[in-house]
């Protein structure tokens, strides 16, 4: 059994259309609280990107039993702390609050969620901020990068090619019924998962969560956005001018897998190998460390829903990018190959496995590591075996998912900054 | 509904100390509920032991604190800790520079042996320190994208007239290109001893055995020669000052508004930090944060729509430092109008105590900030190591006193004391086309 298996006990319960999990941990005075709600870019009416974060956002703004200041008044009543973030497939409510306060927090989150006001002016304040957003990470390279590089990996259409913010004429044009319709269809319909972990006690917690979100109504699920496979074909690279910046942020990536995808752990590892760590992966030890081009480089794969970004993130002297690029191709052919040492394995899975016993010193590191077991559904025993798994990935399969999903002539690469030299 | 309580109420948790013969003070402090134990080394150096010319230094120097002894050459640290899928990581700011790991309970006697390893015995190698040079500058150069970045360093550069705060911390790019590497070795020499630091540790073990554990690592460390003391007292401001920064990279117009403030031991700090929730909550004013928005400048400036967001700190620092605002204005925002609403408040605040639900409110964010992140071994560590820095209190359990003994007056007191024409410094930034 893995050492975070033993660390800590789930236990599970369902509050309304949310399947709840807890952890408790004694001598902890707070507690973390993830509310995921499957209504992320991946619910989004086709065409309209934009819409769940909007709608998310709009949740925070005031409800039917009190305005928009009332609400938030109530929450720094509490001292609690509570941020909404769209991503891919989920939007989520992350919160923090003492642990005698967790049934008065549940309570508003529970309003926000099943009862938001959505109020006409309260929306509009949302979509200026929003607005506001987006034509900041207009001028914000890596919000350039970001945005080029998903308009390169996806196909029109797909639920991915915009950036959560959304299009700014997607968002200019909602209106108060369609962030209803949104609620009542994504939000309410789908349901999502709550986890909490801190100075709780499982019975007290699952109690609390349960008296919130009893009156979630019942109804259909919504049906499934069908999505259709996509495929970076050739490789695809566009570089845009940020003025008046001294950094280029560079994004060479390629699609995912489903985080259901029996093979994602084998590709955290052969992540890890690549590129996952500035300082522990052979593409960052090479760029950063011996050559000096960039600060910070580092790769990432999104655990979600469809082909999520399979991406190495870079910050580079424009002068230098070309060399980072190359440099980073380089060393992802030295793994497509199999020419790398048995030990940059053998510290992938050592350093995958030791974050998960690092994690357990914080609630919401568990919260997260919680979190991905129960919205993939990868079962209750997922942590017992989850350590096992990535020892068990051999070389030959690195090798092979890398030749799978990121061969090294067909990528996405955008490039934001000031003009290369 | 009631909750059994099994959380304490608060924190208790005095560290255990120890100071070894060549000067190192250790503080040791268990915390039970993960199998991890956090270690950080703070040492008395960072940008205000800096001089013209060589700014940005203390900060090279961390960099090239990753860099070998030869114990450990480069790569051997990077390596194990990366192994031990530790959290680690370093920096530094106006006073400090501080190193730290968080790994598995049973691997921290190796990262105490890393530490003290690399205290006295950095190689700071030539060749190294010109493959860094680059990193660094494009560490700076990635900080020169962000227009609260510019727009802080000029403020703080104006704000500070003698004082070396108004130098900053990653120093000027041309002086990081020609950081000599001696002169980073005579900086490490000096400033780099176990008389010139302290370590904390947090964790699941004993404190007296983590603090053995310490002990037997450090002890063995020559004292070194004291660090010389920072001589540049910041003579009083007369008059408002001013900067603003025009540039293309960036949307958003922005306020930045700077007062100063006491040093850390100061009896009035806990009650700034409470002025600054007071203001605008205590979770950073992003758009995502549902929390402090029933603070005076969230309702003022962004629930009008005059700013998108809006954020407020008070320094803990060794010497007088600042009291820092700033606003995310709309693309289209009118930076005199939002100044003139915050100057409002500021005096407004100044002027009347709380009434007594704001003051709950308040207080109840101000003591939460503070409980959430003790409830994490590595954040519990840093607490207490940043309260040490700067003699703000000697355990976290001391501060939650003083924060918990602010009062409505005491606000109303430091606001008073702060806002002050004289001593402010006002900053723009001006989206250009």
């Amino acid at each position: 059994m893995s050492v975070a298996a033993r660390a800590f006990e789930v236990e599970r319960g369902t509050a309304g259309r949310l399947r709840v999990a807890v952890v408790s941990i004694p001598g902890l005075r707070s507690v973390a609280a993830l509310l995921a709600l499957e209504a992320g870019q991946w619910s989004e009416p086709a065409g309209r990107p934009g819409i769940a974060r909007l709608a998310a956002q709009s949740l925070l703004r005031g409800t039917a039993a009190r305005d928009g200041a009332s609400w938030a008044a109530a929450l720094d009543d509490l001292g609690a702390v509570a941020r909404m973030d769209v991503g891919g497939h989920v939007a989520i409510l992350s919160g923090q609050c003492l642990a005698p306060d967790l049934p008065a927090y549940l309570a508003l989150a529970a309003e926000a969620v099943l009862r938001p006001a959505l109020a006409s002016d309260q929306v509009e304040l949302v979509r200026a901020e929003t607005i506001a957003a987006i034509e900041e990470d207009a001028r914000n390279t890596r919000g350039v990068a970001d945005r080029v590089w998903r308009e390169l990996a996806y196909p029109a259409g797909h639920p991915f090619r915009s950036r959560p913010l959304g299009d700014e004429a997607v968002v200019r044009a909602a209106t108060v019924a369609d962030l209803r319709e949104f609620h009542s269809r994504e939000i309410l319909g789908r349901g999502g998962v709550l986890v909490l972990v801190g100075g709780i006690r499982p019975a007290d917690a699952l109690d609390a969560a349960r008296e919130a979100f009893a009156s979630w109504p019942d109804g259909a699920p919504a049906a499934e956005r069908a999505v259709p496979q996509a495929a970076i074909a050739t490789l695809q690279r566009r570089a845009e001018v940020v003025p008046d910046k001294t950094q280029s942020d560079v994004i060479l990536g390629w699609l995912g897998m489903p985080r259901r995808d029996p093979r994602f752990v084998a590709a955290r590892v052969a992540n890890m190998v690549f590129a996952a760590d500035t300082f522990a992966s052979r593409a960052g030890k090479v760029v950063r460390d011996k050559l000096g081009l960039a600060y910070y480089l580092f790769s990432t794969i999104a655990a979600t829903r469809g082909q999520g970004a399979w991406a190495v993130r870079m910050g580079v002297n424009p002068k230098n990018v070309e060399r980072a690029i190359e440099t980073t191709v380089a060393e992802l052919r030295v793994v497509l190959a199999g020419d790398f040492p048995q030990e940059d394995l053998d510290l992938a899975h050592d350093k995958l496995t030791g974050e998960l016993r690092v994690a357990l010193e914080s609630p919401g590191g568990i919260a997260q590591m919680v979190l991905e077991q129960e919205l993939f559904d990868l079962g209750p025993d997922h942590y017992v075996r989850y350590a096992d798994q990535i020892r068990a990935v051999t070389k030959g399969q690195v090798v092979e998912i890398a030749r799978t999903f990121l061969p090294a002539d067909r990528y996405a690469l955008a490039i934001a900054g000031p003009p290369l030299r | 509904m009631t909750m059994t309580e099994i959380a304490p109420r608060r924190l208790a948790d005095v560290p255990a100390a120890r100071r070894l013969d060549n000067g190192l003070v250790l503080y040791a402090a268990e915390a039970r509920h993960a199998p991890v134990v956090s270690v950080w080394v703070w040492y008395h150096v960072g940008g205000r032991n800096e001089v013209p010319g060589t700014t940005g230094m203390s900060h090279f120097l961390e960099h090239m604190l990753f860099k070998g002894t030869p114990l450990h050459p480069k790569g051997d640290l990077d390596r194990l800790l990366a192994r031990y899928g530790a959290l680690w990581n370093a920096f530094t700011n106006e006073d400090v520079t501080c190193y730290f790991e968080t790994v598995p309970k049973e691997r921290y006697p190796t990262a105490i042996e890393l530490e003290a390893d690399r205290m006295r015995s950095a190689l700071i190698d030539a060749g190294e320190t010109e493959a860094e040079r680059t990193v660094i500058v494009s560490e700076r150069e990635g900080l020169e994208n962000d227009p609260s970045f510019l727009l802080g360093e000029e403020l703080v550069s104006v704000a500070f007239t003698r004082h070396t705060y108004g130098q900053g911390v990653i120093g000027s790019k041309e002086e990081i290109q020609t950081m000599p590497r001696d002169g980073l070795y005579a900086h490490y020499r000096r400033f780099y001893s176990p008389s010139n630091a302290y370590v904390v540790l947090v964790g699941d073990d004993g404190a007296e055995a983590l603090l053995d554990r310490a002990a037997a690592a450090f002890g063995p460390l020559e004292a070194g020669e004291p660090a010389p003391a920072v001589r540049a007292p910041e003579p009083p401001q007369h008059g408002e000052k001013r900067v603003v920064v025009r540039r293309a990279g960036g949307a958003l117009p922005l306020v930045q508004l700077a007062f100063k403030t006491p040093r850390a031991t100061d009896p009035s700090t806990p009650a700034l930090h409470a002025l600054a929730v007071a203001l605008a909550g205590s979770s950073g004013g992003a758009q995502e944060a549902a929390s402090g928005r029933s603070s005076r400048l969230y309702r003022a400036l962004v629930a009008s729509g005059l700013a998108t967001e809006v954020e407020a700190s008070a320094g803990l620092n060794k010497d007088p430092f600042l009291f820092s605002i700033e606003a995310s204005l709309r693309p289209d925002g009118d930076h005199r109008a939002v100044e003139a609403l915050i100057l409002e408040e500021l005096a407004r605040i100044a002027s009347e105590p709380l009434g007594e639900r704001e003051f709950a409110r308040v207080r109840k964010q101000l003591l939460a900030a503070n409980a959430f992140p003790s409830d994490t071994v590595t954040g519990r560590a840093f607490r207490l190591g940043q309260l040490l820095s700067t003699g703000a209190a000697s355990s976290i359990g001391e501060w939650y006193e003083r924060l918990a003994a602010v009062t409505a007056d005491d606000i109303r007191t430091a606001a008073a004391a702060t806002f002050d024409e004289r001593s402010r410094s006002v900053g723009w930034f001006t989206p250009t086309a």
